[in-house]
């Protein structure tokens, strides 16, 4: 099974995690590593490495929350083993998507990147999608 | 000695280039540079890769060791008023003045808790003997201020030091 390892700022990571499982039940191979407010880049560095320690050497997807943040500052480094692949702007689309697509999965390179784009095709601006047909509903209610 | 109060910005932040931040910085001041001081990056391709890659559109990103750097910015370069000079820690911070790059300001942008270190404001902690080498600074006439964006409060260090 390919291991999940949310690595963000704060307890987002364990917020999806509860999310994904309020949606798609209880799942495995999965975990989030948080930076929390006053920590050093060195010691969530740490924190990182002795979360994956159980899991070296098995293939792995890191998402993680913000692109240029510490976060990503720290745990892009994992891509330099092999069988790791990082994603960044982590959402519960992409987290629900990779739970349940990750035993089907061709391989670990094209599930990250089928998963960077369903998190892109979740983005929707719905005014524009919906306007109109608010609009007349508000006139008739 | 070189005209070193040109330099836009000395900071210290453990963190180096983190986005959202260095965003901010640079509605506030027009940087077009940043310079990364540090032995650590400079002999680390691929962590100034990942650098580099999130740095904000239109400023140059450069990496030296702190030896290296004070030879570089101790000449003199056009872009020395839009250039940010980024620091890991206070000893960093008295290397680089002892070893002849006389800044008047210092930052202090952000220094993460660590085993001996403690809190001094807000993110900000140090240990015992980096507030030894920050009140050096200070007695050398360094203008040191605890700020993380522009914007936000700050603290000067000096109306910090005597409590500490």
């Amino acid at each position: 099974m390919i291991n999940i390892v949310i690595v963000t700022h704060g307890d987002l990571g364990d917020a999806l995690i509860r999310a994904t499982e309020m949606i798609a039940g209880p799942s495995e191979g999965l975990c989030a590593v948080s930076l929390m407010p006053g920590e050093s880049p060195e010691g969530f560095g740490d924190k990182l490495a002795a979360a994956l320690q159980p899991i070296e050497g098995q293939e792995t997807i890191l998402l993680i929350d913000l692109f240029g943040g510490t976060p990503y500052n720290v745990a892009a480094r994992q891509l330099l083993k092999e069988n790791v692949e990082c994603l960044t702007g982590v959402n519960l689309p992409m987290l629900l998507e990779l739970v349940m697509a990750r035993d089907n999965a061709a391989s670990l390179a094209e599930l990250a990147e089928s998963i960077t784009q369903k998190g892109q095709e979740s983005i929707r601006n719905l005014g524009p999608m919906l306007g109109r047909k608010r609009s007349n509903e508000s006139v008739s209610a | 000695m070189s005209v070193i109060e040109e330099l836009g910005l000395v900071r210290i932040d453990d963190r180096l280039i983190h986005g959202q931040v260095i965003a901010v910085w640079c509605k506030h001041q027009p940087f077009t540079r940043i310079v990364i001081l540090d032995d650590g990056v400079a002999a680390d391709q691929f962590m100034q890769d990942v650098l580099r890659l999130s740095a904000p559109p239109g400023l140059q990103v450069e990496v030296f060791s702190i030896a290296e750097g004070i030879k570089v910015l101790s000449q003199d370069t056009p872009a020395r008023r839009t250039t940010m000079v980024l620091l890991k820690s206070p000893l960093a911070a008295k290397r680089l003045y002892e070893g002849g790059l006389k800044y008047n300001a210092l930052n202090i942008g952000g220094i993460g808790h660590a085993p001996g270190r403690k809190n001094i404001f807000k993110n900000i902690s140090a240990s015992a003997e980096e507030i030894v080498i920050l009140k050096e600074l200070l007695k050398q006439g360094v203008k040191i201020t605890l700020l993380t964006v522009p914007g936000e409060k700050s603290q000067a260090f000096s109306d910090l030091a005597g409590r500490l």
